[in-house]
């Protein structure tokens, strides 16, 4: 089956700066997939240069199965929600149905009006007056109603408070579970996604980290906890991806390519948040040359 | 795609239109008060044989609404300002480009259909404003025959329309390039402006080779060989020694004029017999080899081709500016 998401050496410069540098990523179909890295790390470029919204200035784009382009059919299959939720302010939610009716063949205007009511949004309420969760929750369901085959969401949930964070999450793998629908949605809190999502994308400073299902890419690392010591061997078996020493003790967190059988260390499970931290620290470092760009097949 | 712009434009919409009722009725009214006033004048001027003197005897209208129809030369502005200014800029500053983009709709056909209905919309509104304008004033056309001249010819006929076009297709060129409304709608009064000048003052003119007539001093009556009608008088000037054609050109200078010619580059011994009227100061002229004046002028027949060149010119530049609308959001990053 063709992956939801293919790129290769996918590239995005603006004038001087580089917000993607050849990300190689590939999501398959029907996934959620967590877009984490820290703020400013390329994440809404990345979902942009997805969405055809933005064009990239090098390397290779598959959604779907093809480059993003303007054809009404492959823009009927994507479903897109920018960071800033942009809807006409001044237009009820109720116009914003009857454009999304307009503007695509297929509309589930059912879903829609069935999402808003059970969360108690008046429909005759010009958006600008809602609040910030409601307004993304009728964007959300706006999405939705699209019937999209891939939905990319640009930090969904940043602008809601905890409660609404866990309905709006709650409501996005509810509606990805009727459905064969792939999901990619972004955020800089790892505890945001960690329940929704069985993918994970971890971008820092405009490269990919780790692309990857989440239970493999936990099984793939560990954490070494022993005395301090030379660590040379370790590192020559396995990929170090952060170590931290102190007076005492070495913790390693290790990409394995085996067992580890160094009978001075501990070996610990990775957590999600671990393990993205573990590669958004080894990033801040100054070994930049340890950085590789990992796909899922390799 | 239709019933998005028409949702989007509806209160502008609902604005001009009572604008424009309102405009129609004030002229409806007025205009048939003036054109009976002038059928009545004509009436009794016949009877009186006077009817020669007509233009000089008669004002027409009343002063609050002949100034009215003189500033509707800003409406196709307005429009370009209010209409064009926003349509791709507020989408950019505003996000919703994002969102009308990821329909299923492509840029290119969200782009046409938004742009043809205003662009439609505005050559209706000021094809409507200009048809009123034409109505009213055709008693004043008749009077005066003064809608050869800039003021008249830039609010009557079909210019409008094609200045309408212009101003919003220039408002939409400039917000998709600055992505801002409020600068945009600022560069399109400016430019606009600026250019609406440049081509009326500078190139109208040049359409067609202007007609010329020259009258010799000699022959006594100096100014029986007027063209007639509403022709449009573009510069007028004095023949001198050698038939070399003086004439002040378009900018007017401080003093004394003599057919546009200032009094002080005319020969001494002449400049005092000025003010004596022309029995001896032409004699005086024609002593020191100046031959008569000329005028040079497009007549009235012309008027009509005028109006087309100068409406084809603005609808070539109205669809210039869609063409780099087009490339810049087919192009560029929303």
């Amino acid at each position: 089956m063709t992956p939801a998401i293919e790129t290769r050496r996918l590239s995005k410069r603006f004038r001087r700066v580089t917000a993607l540098s050849e990300a190689t990523i590939t999501v398959p179909q029907g996934r959620i997939s967590a877009l984490i890295g820290p703020n400013g790390a390329g994440k809404t470029t990345l979902l942009r240069l997805l969405a055809g919204l933005a064009r990239p200035t090098g390397g290779d784009v598959a959604v779907l199965g093809s480059p993003p382009r303007q054809d009404p059919a492959f823009l009927a299959d994507l479903g897109f929600l920018a960071q800033e939720i942009p809807l006409y302010r001044r237009f009820t939610s109720e116009d914003h149905i009857r454009i999304g009716g307009h503007l695509n063949s297929r509309w589930d205007e059912a879903l829609v009006r069935r999402r808003l009511q059970g969360l108690g949004i008046p429909l005759n309420q010009r958006v600008g007056t809602l609040s910030g969760g409601q307004r993304a929750q009728v964007a959300l369901a706006l999405t939705l109603a699209k019937r999209p085959r891939l939905l990319l969401l640009d930090e969904p949930v940043a602008s809601l408070d905890p409660l609404a964070r866990r309905q709006f999450l709650a409501h996005l793998a509810e509606a990805v579970a009727d459905s064969d629908l792939t999901v990619v949605l972004s955020s800089h809190l790892v505890a945001d996604l960690e329940r929704t999502c069985d993918h994970l994308i971890l971008l820092a400073a405009s490269q990919v980290q780790l692309c990857g299902d989440i239970d493999t890419l936990l099984a793939e690392h560990q954490v070494l906890i022993g005395p301090r010591k030379d660590t040379t061997a370790i590192e020559r078996d396995h990929t170090l991806v952060q170590a931290v020493r102190t007076a005492r003790q070495t913790t390693l967190l290790i990409r394995r390519s085996g067992p580890v059988i160094d009978p001075a260390f501990q070996t610990a499970d990775v957590g999600l948040e671990e393990l993205v931290l573990g590669y958004m620290g080894q990033n801040a470092g100054p070994a930049p040359a340890q950085l590789t760009t990992i796909g899922e097949d390799q | 795609m239709t019933w998005l712009v028409w949702r989007q434009y509806r209160n502008q919409a609902y604005v001009a239109a009572a604008a424009l009722a309102a405009f129609a009725v004030l002229l409806l009214v007025t205009g048939r008060q003036m054109a009976s006033q002038y059928r009545t004048a004509l009436t009794l001027c016949a009877a009186s044989h006077s009817c020669g003197n007509l233009a000089n005897t008669l004002t027409l209208g009343n002063p609050v609404v002949s100034l009215l129809i003189t500033l509707t030369v800003v409406v196709p502005c307005l429009l370009g300002v209010f209409w064009g200014g926003p349509l791709v800029a507020r989408e950019f500053e505003t996000g919703t480009s994002q969102f009308a983009w990821m329909q299923s709709v492509t840029r290119r056909r969200w782009l046409i259909i938004k742009v043809g209905w205003i662009l439609l919309a505005a050559g209706a509104w000021g094809g409507a404003v200009s048809a009123l304008v034409t109505w009213w004033s055709s008693p004043v056309n008749a009077l005066q025959h003064q809608n050869f001249q800039p003021a008249q010819f830039d609010i009557q006929g079909i210019v409008p329309v094609g200045y309408a076009m212009f101003a919003v297709a220039l408002g939409i060129a400039t917000g998709t390039l600055l992505r801002r409304t409020l600068p945009a709608m600022a560069i399109t009064i400016g430019v606009f402006t600026f250019l609406r000048l440049v081509i009326s003052e500078d190139l109208r003119s040049r359409y067609m080779t202007a007609l010329t007539i020259t009258s010799s001093f000699l022959h006594r009556g100096h100014h029986s060989a007027m063209p007639t009608g509403s022709y449009w008088l573009v510069s007028q000037g004095l023949v001198g020694p050698g038939g070399k054609l003086l004439s002040a050109g378009s900018q007017p200078s401080s003093g004394i004029h003599v057919d546009g010619v200032p009094i002080a580059s005319l020969p001494r011994a002449c400049q005092a017999l000025a003010f004596q009227g022309p029995r001896s100061f032409f004699p005086c002229l024609a002593a020191h080899g100046y031959r008569g004046s000329f005028i040079t002028y497009q007549p009235a027949s012309r008027y009509w081709a005028f109006q087309g060149i100068e409406t084809g010119i603005f609808v070539l530049l109205a669809v210039a500016l869609i063409a780099v609308t087009a490339a810049v959001v087919l192009r560029r990053d929303a």
